[in-house]
Formats: C-alpha cells, structure tokens, sequence
C-alpha cells in the first residue's frame, strides 16, 4: 500500500475529523483515513491500483474542505 | 426562484463552513444558514435532488422539509 499525507483546511471540530475518516475510509481502495485536527492533515493509506492521492484530495475537497496534495 | 428548505445535522462552524463551500462550488444558488437549528435554505432553480445530493456529499445527515 502507498500513504499519502493531505494538508486539510476548515475543519474545526472532532465531528469534522470523523466525517472526513468515516467518507473517506469507505472509499475503493482506500485502506485506512487517519485525519489530526491539531496537525490539519490526514494520512490516507491505499493501494495505487485502485484509486491515487489526487482522487483522494479531490474527495476530502467534495466535502468541503480544503485540501492540499505535499509539494 | 424556488425556496426550499433543508435540515443538515451540523454540528459545528467546520460543517456550516463545508456547506458554504459545497454550495458556492454548485454554484447559481443563493443560501443562507442556521447553524444552531441545523437549517439551510436554499434559492436556486435547480432540482432539489441536485441540491440534496450536493449537501449530501458533507457528510451529514440531511432532510428535505419542502418548500418556504
Ligand atoms: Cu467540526
Ligand atoms: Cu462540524
């Protein structure tokens, strides 16, 4: 599996967290969504066959947040 | 332009601020919300399943409650 870390503006809450692991672990291929409010980062874990760090700030984008891909 | 009213189970400024971008991205709406009574009432000629279905990807809970 491959991990990606998504900068992730606009949560303000452990309510924000939750929605944002509980969307985004459902995904296809997604193995797990580990999201910090303190570091305003996730860390998604899954398999590059399935799906790509792109497709994964675009869905935490859907939901409206602001996401950002590292440099 | 139609006024529906819709309920989002909100919790906190984080989800009002995730709505207000959801909306602002659809885009030809204009909205307004009540984040202590979980209400969002949207202006727009679109189809209320289209704007079920963008308030949806929040996240929350949501309920349609018709037309204000
Ligand atoms: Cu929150
Ligand atoms: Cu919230």
């Amino acid at each position: 599996a491959s991990v990606v870390d998504i900068h992730i503006e606009g949560m303000t809450c452990n309510s924000c967290v939750q929605s944002i692991e509980g969307m985004i672990s459902q995904r296809k291929g997604v193995m797990s969504a580990k999201v910090s409010l303190a570091n305003h980062q996730g860390v998604f874990e899954y398999d590059p066959l399935l799906t790509t760090p792109e497709e994964l700030r675009e869905a935490v984008e859907d939901m409206g947040f602001d996401a950002f891909l590292p440099e | 332009m139609t006024k529906h009213e819709f309920e989002v189970a909100m919790t906190c400024e984080g989800c009002s601020g995730a709505v207000t971008r959801i909306l602002n991205k659809l885009g030809d709406v204009k909205f307004e919300i009540d984040l202590p009574k979980k209400l969002v009432w949207i202006e727009s000629d679109k189809d209320v399943q289209v704007l079920e279905e963008a308030l949806r990807k929040c996240g929350k809970e949501v309920k349609y409650n018709g037309t204000k």
